[in-house]
């Protein structure tokens, strides 16, 4: 009658000791550069990672001989705990989502990790690890017996070699340079090594300062950016590899990606808010975008960030295409219409413009800040210095403020608020333009914020609250006159009472 | 209330009922201990340094202090608690709860009572010696919080209840 209860594979234990890698290497590469003689402290190290391996293995020993499975008739259990015996099982009508992941060490031993999900709250065994075969046998098993039931148009995107083109669209081109330099910089600095010691660094930035500098310093930015690009494809290509985004079910939207390490998000539809395009200045001068989802239940703010990433940037149209396919119909009982096929109502010029005054307080702040400020600051160097900076000053103000004032006039055009379908939409930003839609529904309060200078403008930030994504969506600088008026018809009911005319509904 | 405003913030009207008076107070006491307070207190003893060990600089620095330090936060402290009481109001609706706050940057927060999760009232140490309690009302989201301070003690417990009791009978779709 009971079935038998299954072990995990041993080999789980000998995942372990992959960690000793980093630890036994700083060693290492400590004992190259002090020439073989460890001290006091790399021996007190070593001794302490010792110490540290012989518990954790035992701990996973343990942990590996008390974790059990089985498959029930109507249920998935799974028995584990290292003190305390602890007994989770899930209904197998419940099971939404079976993964199957890996860290490179698992795929180097052959071992897969099983996630079974019911797409609610918390609701996941996870099999930490199995033989792969075992694990594909055992999800095929899952799922035929699983109460999934198919979505109408399940697959909304996978990956696409063409897409890396909009790899390098980033300002990290530059910043993840710099960060992996500072990162070597701190390893190098931890184990005691001075780079500035070594001859041929020394060497090579003293011929850098005798060179010619207005050859050798476009090239070595050149060599940064091309470094740099090198490197964001090769961090696109880790992230996006195998990408695949599907509704598993009618109610489970997943997204598969990772080269070395596969990650898996399922997202349920419940949980779903809405989605959000976001077009950084690069990438949406390159005639990209990359695609969010706002839901609940995906951890913290940062979290979330990271894990609601539904599309990398990729193509517009692509981007707008998987925005309505996220979107999508609740099983074609709601209209279809709403975003289109293509989300070509997304698209922009269908939204609601915010007031001038905006425009002034944008184009304000770009020129006091970006321009003002700086001018005045050299300004006065060159007054108590010397003269060249007073030139540079006049030059910087002269081409500082055009581009600040186009950059200005761009972040309000990019501003726009409407009402489509059962969906609210909000655009702003022009360095991260962001596009987000929301379920109308899924609304839980409004606030509306206002500074001494809105008030004298008539300008008003109303601020739509999700249990989701950025928790708080901004409709920035809106007209203050309309703002009550609008979140009204947005979501009927909520500030109904409040208002100031209500006759004017 | 509010009669200074010609129209009304973004088409709402304000909340009915205003701060407990007695909220001024304890803002003055507030801006004392944080800001004010301590500005003061740097400016005198800057005042009095420079006195006995360098009193050739007290042309220069006496109005440096008073306008960098002394204004400021002589004016903090009459202005925020007054502009607070303009501006802080509270009201439970039929269907939502209403919060207004703040005395530069004016926030109105509408709360619906079928999203409320849970209704908290706190006292600080300061608040309890004014006889004063701060209710928050939480909902799903963390951006959907409507806090209402500056209440007298009875008026929150009243709150707390009713939005409780409100937020009980209204079916709810909190998610």
């Amino acid at each position: 009658m009971s079935t038998p209860w299954r072990t995990l594979d041993p080999r789980t234990v000998l995942v372990h000791c992959a960690w000793l890698g980093a630890p036994l290497g700083s060693l290492a590469l400590t004992a190259l550069a002090t020439g073989g003689r460890p001290g006091a402290r790399a021996w007190i190290t070593l001794g302490v990672v010792g110490a540290v391996f012989a518990c954790l293995t035992t701990a996973g020993l343990i942990s590996w001989r008390r974790t059990r499975y089985r498959v029930t008739a109507d249920s998935f259990e799974l028995s584990s705990g290292l003190f305390t015996r602890g007994l989770r099982a899930i209904p197998l009508h419940r099971v939404r989502t079976v993964d199957l992941t890996a860290n490179p060490v698992q795929r180097l031993l052959g071992l897969a990790v099983l996630r079974a999900g019911t797409g609610g709250h918390g609701g996941e065994l996870s099999l930490d690890a199995l033989a792969r075969p075992e694990a594909v046998r055992l999800r095929a098993e899952l799922l035929a017996r699983a109460g999934a039931h198919d979505a109408a148009e399940p697959l909304l995107a996978t990956a696409d070699l063409r897409r890396l083109r909009y790899a390098p669209l980033t300002f990290w081109v530059f910043g993840g340079v710099l960060a992996t330099a500072g990162a070597l910089w701190r390893v190098l600095d931890g184990i005691g090594v001075e780079p500035w010691r070594i001859g041929p660094v020394r060497r090579a930035f003293q011929e850098f300062g005798h060179s010619a500098l207005w050859l050798t310093v476009p090239l070595a930015l050149l060599a940064v950016t091309l470094l740099g690009v090198v490197g964001a494809v090769a961090l696109y290509a880790e992230n996006w590899w195998n990408y695949r985004l599907e509704w598993t079910d009618a109610d489970t939207l997943r997204v598969r990606r990772g080269l070395f390490t596969t990650r898996s998000v399922s997202v349920e539809r419940a949980r779903l808010r809405g989605v959000t395009l976001r077009e950084p200045l690069l990438l949406r001068m390159g005639g990209g975008a990359s695609v969010r989802a706002v839901a609940g239940g995906l951890g913290d703010r940062e979290e979330n960030r990271r894990r609601s990433v539904v599309l990398p940037p990729a193509p517009r149209a692509q981007a707008l295409r998987v925005c309505a396919g996220v979107l999508g119909t609740d099983g074609g009982a709601d209209d279809p219409g709403a975003f289109g096929r293509s989300g070509e109502a997304l698209d922009a010029d269908a939204l609601r413009p915010h007031p001038r005054a905006a425009l002034r307080r944008r184009v304000v702040r770009a020129l006091a800040w970006a321009v003002a400020l700086p001018t005045a600051a050299l300004a006065v160097l060159g007054w108590l210095l010397t003269p060249v900076l007073l030139y540079c000053a006049a030059g910087y103000a002269l081409s500082a403020a055009p581009l600040a004032y186009a950059l200005a006039r761009d972040a309000h055009r990019g501003l726009g608020h409407g009402v489509r379908g059962r969906h609210l939409v909000v655009r702003s930003g022009t360095f991260g333009r962001e596009t987000t839609v929301l379920e109308r529904r899924a609304v839980q309060a409004w606030t509306f914020t206002d500074t001494p200078f809105g008030r004298r403008n008539g300008l008003v930030t109303a601020t739509a609250a999700v249990a989701g994504g950025e928790d708080g969506y901004r409709i920035r600088d809106m007209s203050a006159e309309e703002a009550a008026v609008f979140v009204d018809r947005a979501t009927p009911g909520i500030l109904a009472e409040f208002l100031a005319h209500p006759s004017t509904r | 209330m509010a009669a200074h405003r010609h129209h009304p913030q973004a088409g709402l009207r304000p909340p009915r009922h205003a701060a407990d008076p007695r909220a001024r107070r304890w803002w003055t006491v507030q801006a004392l201990l944080t800001l004010s307070g301590p500005l003061l207190l740097t400016a005198v003893a800057l005042f009095v340094l420079s006195l006995l060990f360098f009193p050739g600089a007290l042309p220069w620095l006496g109005p440096l202090l008073l306008v960098v330090l002394v204004l400021p936060a002589l004016g903090y402290l009459l202005a925020m608690p007054r502009l607070r009481y303009r501006v802080h109001a509270w009201e439970l609706g039929g269907s939502a709860v209403y919060a207004a706050s703040g005395w530069c940057r004016h926030r109105r927060r509408i709360a619906p009572l079928s999203r409320v999760q849970t209704v908290d009232t706190t006292r600080g140490p300061l608040q309890r010696a004014f006889g004063l309690a701060t209710v928050t009302v939480t909902t799903a989201s963390t951006a959907g919080a409507v806090k209402i301070s500056g209440l007298s003690d009875a008026d929150a417990r009243l709150l707390a209840e009713r939005v409780a009791d409100a937020a009980r009978l209204i079916p709810g779709d909190a998610s």
